[in-house]
């Protein structure tokens, strides 16, 4: 089977790398679609694949035995899920689904090991992300731990806005819920707060972002480190 | 299992909820009410700002209003006769 050209993926990560590291990838892709809700990895499983996406949302979730649980980071085409495997493990507490469809690339994580062997390029690229992610996590602690639901939602619709084509984000106010850990009419007064600042609007299962700057600033300072990064060290983001 | 929606009560309306919620019964409902009035006022007081919220309606689908949740019975007694 043929498999993508550099020119053609869409996926940050592998536009970046090199000639030479695009040629030790390259043949192991196999495109894949990414509908929602797919479980890409679960929690203390091992697992066989990284996903390159390039297009959609994946999410690392944390949840409790009695199933509370959080959001610890997101993920789409400037990303991969699966990084453990170059951390030299094959399962992890955390699971990665798929939040907002899309399509990609998976390749197994032997094959992937290879080739981050094989390409220096490849290598220190995917580490870096391992980096930014690291990042986006500590500002998802610090979000939680400091701001209101309203600064906390504001964060992660750009986040969101980041990822997806448009401004257009379809999410259900009880899948935000899931994600910010909070109770749903929450969301929907956090919403309606926003909303009432003018710099979203939404309809029923969307929320379409209107004024990105004031969303940023309502953020206070919570957004923005780690998107710095990704784009200091490893190319265009957003 | 049946859908349940929670408006809530403001000063000049009413956030309608939009996608509901499945409990097992009206008194699920509530529970989840009371939990949600909860983290609205701390979340407001945190800010140090008065809360928008002052009730949930709950509803059924065709909009029939089953009960209504006021703030004040999310709060400890002691809460409401100190504060």
């Amino acid at each position: 089977m043929p498999h993508p050209t550099q020119s053609f993926v869409r996926n940050s990560l592998l536009s970046v790398i090199d000639a030479t590291g695009y040629a030790a990838i390259g043949p192991h892709l196999e495109p894949v679609d990414l509908p929602r809700g797919t479980v890409l990895i679960e929690a203390c499983k091992p697992f066989m694949h990284a996903h390159f996406f390039n297009s959609g949302i994946g999410s690392i979730v944390v949840s409790t035995v009695d199933s509370r649980r959080v959001e610890a980071g997101i993920f789409g085409r400037e990303g991969l899920s699966g990084f453990g495997c170059l951390l030299g493990v094959d399962q992890c507490p955390q699971t990665t689904l798929v939040q907002v469809e899309g399509e990609g690339y998976r390749v197994s994580i032997e094959a992937l090991r290879h080739a981050c062997q094989q390409s220096a390029s490849l290598r220190e690229t995917l580490l870096r992300y391992v980096h930014v992610f690291i990042s986006q996590t500590s500002y998802t602690a610090l979000s939680n731990a400091n701001q209101s639901i309203e600064g906390r939602l504001a964060r992660w619709l750009l986040m969101c806005h980041d990822r997806v084509a448009g401004d257009d984000i379809a999410l259900t106010h009880e899948f935000l819920s899931i994600m910010l850990a909070v109770q749903r009419p929450s969301v929907t007064t956090a919403l309606h707060v926003i909303e009432g600042y003018g710099f979203i609007k939404t309809r029923r299962g969307h929320i379409a972002i209107k004024d990105r700057d004031a969303l940023v600033d309502f953020a206070d300072g919570m957004y923005g480190v780690p998107e710095a990064e990704y784009r200091r060290l490893i190319g265009p983001f957003g | 299992m049946s859908r349940f929606y929670l408006h809530q009560q403001i000063a000049n309306g009413i956030i309608e909820d939009p996608d509901g919620t499945e409990a097992v019964d009206l008194t699920a409902a509530k529970h989840e009410a009371i939990l949600a009035a909860r983290q609205l006022l701390a979340n407001a007081i945190l800010a140090g700002v008065a809360p928008l919220g002052t009730a949930f309606q709950i509803t059924d689908e065709a909009g029939h209003v089953l009960m209504t949740v006021p703030f004040a019975d999310a709060l400890p007694p002691r809460f409401i006769t100190t504060y």
